[in-house]
């Protein structure tokens, strides 16, 4: 029963989704033979409900919103030369440095692909270092896709590859070359997997690659739509991938 | 990001903006005042937003404004005191034992558990609010909040046993 503390700890995030597959999996196996865990999880559960069952969320009143539509816009301050966000390159930088034993730092060359891939880099790190590498949960698409709505010019197209050995953990927004994209994350095994959707026309080559700290990106064409793969797969298994999502963006 | 941009964001998220205004300050005024301001103070500052999670840092702009009117201490302690009498008025109710009245109880059950979140202090209060009534990640509420994940999920778990405590006064079993 040593174990319970841990499981304990683990009820809130399970509930909250913030728990990753492979920790949500073994709580689920504790608690189908601990009763006391069974019944912590339903008393938080209640709780949950409680909450979401009270009519507890204000809504705007209209007059608040006519009020901020109708506030003149300000002029932006200065024209921004687009880049990826100062804080970004710090993450990127800094974990460069943590690791500067293992990792080498190499002179990129200046442009628009040298920035894509500075930044897809950076990015996939930062969600490494996170708790959770995803903003938006999900194994099924039927959640993924529509949380990309909205928030990106282009939704991409999303498929679950589980039964291949790729299942899809969820989205996230992020930002390459000072645009907003939507990020595909997918697991292999222990392996993170993110899938940068592309603006269309992006300055990128496809088939080209870079490597850093162990870590590969490749550009490839999804379905005619540009997108950047950062992983530290083998080169067949992030092909196998490729393939995936290929012949589902193509049906 | 230019003003335009802040303006749809705004508008995406004013439920989300205006309800937080609420459960921090407590009346219509103050909350819709606070979020009028942050769109303002977003807008001059669209050019300085750099990157991560949009709402998130509109949130925290809101938050920040709301904070700002809160700051006269004498307010908030004013406005818990006047929750607690509430409370304690809630309390004062039986609660209907039989269930025929299971109606009249799941209404006055919904208002025990409002009045018990009023009464949470702030920081459980706005933690809560941001993952049971905006469903907020953890990351979100850490850069809302501006505190990292592990206090966030903290102090979810000590408000969460706060409200437990607060739902089931001598020892009875929440329905």
């Amino acid at each position: 029963m040593s174990d319970c503390d841990t499981f304990r700890a683990q009820l809130a995030p399970y509930l909250d989704g913030e728990l990753d597959r492979a920790d949500a999996r073994a709580l689920e196996a504790h608690i189908d033979g601990c009763a006391g865990c069974g019944a912590a999880l339903d008393e938080l559960d209640r709780l949950r409900r409680a909450l979401r069952d009270a009519n507890l969320r204000h809504t705007a009143p209209p007059a608040l919103r006519a009020r901020i539509a109708a506030e003149p816009l300000p002029l932006p301050a200065r024209r921004r030369v687009p880049s990826a966000p100062a804080w970004l390159r710090y993450a990127a930088c800094a974990l460069l440095a943590f690791g500067a034993g293992a990792l080498a730092m190499r002179e990129r060359a200046p442009g628009a692909q040298a920035q894509l891939e500075h930044d897809a880099f950076a990015s996939h790190w930062r969600a490494l270092a996170a708790a959770t590498p995803v903003d938006v949960v999900s194994s099924d698409r039927h959640t993924v896709k529509p949380w990309f709505a909205g928030k990106v010019a282009q939704a991409p197209v999303v498929r679950d590859f589980a039964d291949q050995g790729f299942p899809l953990v969820g989205g996230r927004i992020d930002y390459l070359g000072g645009a907003r994209v939507p990020v595909l994350v997918y697991r292999h095994g222990q392996h993170v997997i993110d899938v940068f959707v592309l603006p269309s026309g992006s300055a990128t080559h496809a088939g080209a690659s870079a490597q850093d700290a162990g870590y590969t990106l490749r550009f490839v064409t999804l379905g005619g739509q540009p997108a950047a793969i950062v992983a530290d797969t083998d080169a067949s298994e992030l092909a196998k991938l490729i393939a995936l999502i290929e012949s589902a963006s193509s049906s | 990001m230019s003003a335009a941009w802040v303006a749809e964001l705004a508008q995406q998220h004013l439920d989300a903006a205006y309800n937080l205004g609420r459960w921090l300050l407590g009346n219509e005024q103050d909350a819709a005042d606070a979020v009028h301001d942050a769109y303002l103070r977003a807008a001059r500052g669209a050019a300085t937003y750099a990157g991560g999670n949009a709402r998130a840092w509109w949130l925290a702009i809101v938050r920040n404004c709301c904070l700002a009117k809160l700051s006269s201490a004498q307010r908030e302690t004013d406005w818990a005191r006047s929750e607690a009498a509430h409370v304690a008025a809630a309390h004062a109710v039986a609660l209907p034992a039989s269930a025929v009245e299971e109606r009249a109880q799941s209404e006055q059950w919904r208002q025990r558990v409002g009045e018990c979140l009023r009464t949470l202090p702030r920081e459980f209060r706005e933690t809560l609010v941001l993952r049971e009534l905006e469903d907020l990640s953890y990351r979100e509420i850490a850069d809302v909040l501006g505190v990292p994940i592990g206090t966030v999920m903290s102090r979810l778990a000590r408000g969460r046993a706060l409200l437990q405590q607060a739902l089931t006064p001598h020892g009875e079993e929440a329905p």
